[in-house]
């Protein structure tokens, strides 16, 4: 019961419009963003872990008066931090949305799932018509090895099949880590985490 | 004793002599007059001045970049002086530089005792750690019943003591005679850590045969601010080189960087339109154009730029913002207002 009614709940957020005007924009890309569709049903290594350069996950120096266990994005720098107390943080490297489809806010980590099954919001099969109208969780699937839903809205962070795209802005809206470190990341935030999404200062 | 008295009355007054002549033309008349920028650097470090291609390269010769744009209006108008750790201050105070970028830390004794002025903390460094990736360490206080490497005569072995001790913990501490052996000894396995500052840890595991292999914790045990230097006589100079700092770390904060000048131009924000001399005449303020901050962004980027292409997420040296980071999203990087 509580599963149909969830699932139905998934369906309505799923079909909700997105929400920002300024998706409907027209924007040209600017150079750092990457022309990549997503690639439905290509199998990469399943529990990839980013191990050298920037974007492996590592503890950092972080000051920060949230309790431990909350969640900061940082979209311009391609970060997640999980704030671990002690002016410390473990630090994530993700890929963020694209030039237009970026966002900042509060939320909460309403929901976790493993192998999540992908249902594209129909704003996206508009935008990309050739995408799959439904996948199964699995490997091949976009959303990867694990999801975290952020409150009530279309997005979550989820991991990928595409784990050379971390660091680039050319998701949805949505924040991608490699999926060995989504699982790390699902295994230390609980559902009802505090999740704070910033983007960078707009002149 | 007379010869050293005759010596200091000799070179009172060849300073005196200078000094003067720089009383009547200050710095910034005469670095304008030669059309360039005297920047004393490093002889080669890499991330923060090093030599590319034939090119200086890095942290500190961008910020030198900055400096010759904002106050010539071109980037490209600096001569880079290579400067050893000895010679440096002596080179400050004797004229043949008119700014030190050669990661330096402020310190009391350098500022009171050798008439120096530092503008401004560009690169927080400190002493941290590096270890295995494998040995699951998380923090320098885990260390307990270890052994650490450190390099001999360097600051880095008292201060690693007074860490452990301070800390009740019992703690080898292996020393070697250079940096190379200390990183030779930490690959064999000798010690389970190895410290020094930070920025020279990442540049250390560069070194490694697996770089990916070792990671560097998050502790820093000692203060090491970096930042440009002017000779404490000339404050007008000062207050430019201060400002051009200021001024990037500014642009970050309001989301003005190299690439979205050209919209930042057409904001509303005051504190924008400051910035980029669009109204308030604060560069004439410092005896420049009003376009001064505008020069030097457009030049090297706003502070994250001029970072993450030099030694963070740009470079090889992937070192995280950490301290670094601006004081309003997690580190403590802190700028006065232009305005």
């Amino acid at each position: 019961m509580n599963r149909v009614l969830s699932l139905a709940l998934l369906v309505a957020m799923l079909a909700m419009p997105l929400a920002t005007s300024a998706l409907a924009q027209a924007h040209k890309p600017p150079p750092e963003t990457m022309d990549i569709g997503d690639e439905p049903g290509r199998v990469s290594t399943p529990e990839t872990i980013i191990e050298d350069g920037p974007y492996a996950r590592q503890m950092v120096f972080f000051r920060s008066s949230d309790p431990p266990n909350t969640v900061v994005i940082h979209t311009s720098e391609r970060f997640l931090y999980v704030v671990m107390g002690n002016n410390r943080a473990l630090r994530y490297g993700i890929g963020v949305g694209r030039e237009g489809f970026q966002w900042a806010g509060l939320q909460k980590v309403t929901r976790k799932a493993e192998w999540p099954d992908w249902t594209p919001p129909p704003e996206m099969i508009q935008r990309q018509p050739y995408l799959p109208r439904f996948m199964a969780g699995g490997p091949g699937n976009p959303m990867g090895a694990r999801a975290l839903y952020l409150g009530s809205t279309v997005y979550r962070i989820h991991g990928t099949n595409q784990p050379e795209t971390i660091g680039q802005a050319i998701s949805s809206g949505c924040f991608r880590l490699a999926n060995g470190d989504v699982i790390d990341l699902f295994e230390r935030v609980p559902v009802g985490a505090k999740v704070v999404i910033r983007h960078g200062p707009q002149v | 004793m007379m010869w050293r008295r005759t010596l200091a009355a000799l070179s009172l007054a060849l300073f005196g002599f200078t000094g003067s002549a720089a009383a009547q033309t200050g710095t910034l008349e005469q670095v304008r007059q030669r059309g360039s920028l005297q920047c004393g650097v490093s002889t080669g470090l890499y991330g923060f001045s090093f030599q590319q291609d034939g090119k200086w390269a890095g942290f500190d010769v961008d910020f030198c970049r900055a400096v010759a744009a904002a106050v010539l209006g071109n980037p490209d108008r600096v001569t880079f002086v290579p400067l050893t750790a000895a010679e440096r201050f002596d080179a400050l105070k004797a004229g043949r530089i008119d700014v030190l970028s050669r990661n330096s830390t402020w310190t009391l004794q350098r500022e009171a005792e050798f008439g120096l002025l530092f503008a401004a903390v560009l690169f927080h460094d400190g002493q941290g750690f590096m270890v295995r990736r494998n040995s699951g360490l998380t923090s320098a206080l885990e260390l307990g019943g270890k052994a650490v490497c450190v390099q001999a005569g360097t600051t880095s072995q008292g201060a690693a003591r007074d860490f452990f001790a301070a800390n009740a913990m019992t703690v080898e501490i292996k020393v070697y005679p250079d940096s190379a052996s200390t990183l030779a000894g930490f690959a064999k396995g000798e010690c389970i850590a190895v410290t020094t500052d930070n920025s020279g840890l990442f540049a250390e595991r560069l070194k490694l045969d697996r770089p990916a292999e070792a990671i560097i914790l998050p502790d820093i045990i000692s203060k090491e601010p970096l930042g440009p230097v002017t000779r404490g006589d000339d404050l007008r100079w000062h207050n430019i080189v201060k400002w051009v700092a200021f001024a990037l770390i500014d642009a970050e904060e309001l989301g003005v960087s190299a690439q979205s000048l050209p919209q930042a131009l057409q904001s509303n924000k005051p504190d924008v339109r400051r910035l980029l001399g669009l109204e308030g005449g604060l560069g004439r303020m410092l005896g420049l154009e009003d376009a001064w901050a505008r020069r030097a962004i457009e030049a090297v980027g706003n502070f994250a730029e001029l970072y993450e292409r030099n030694v963070g997420t740009g470079s090889r040296l992937g070192i995280p913002r950490g301290l670094n980071q601006l004081w309003s999203a997690g580190g403590i990087l802190y700028a006065p207002p232009v305005r």
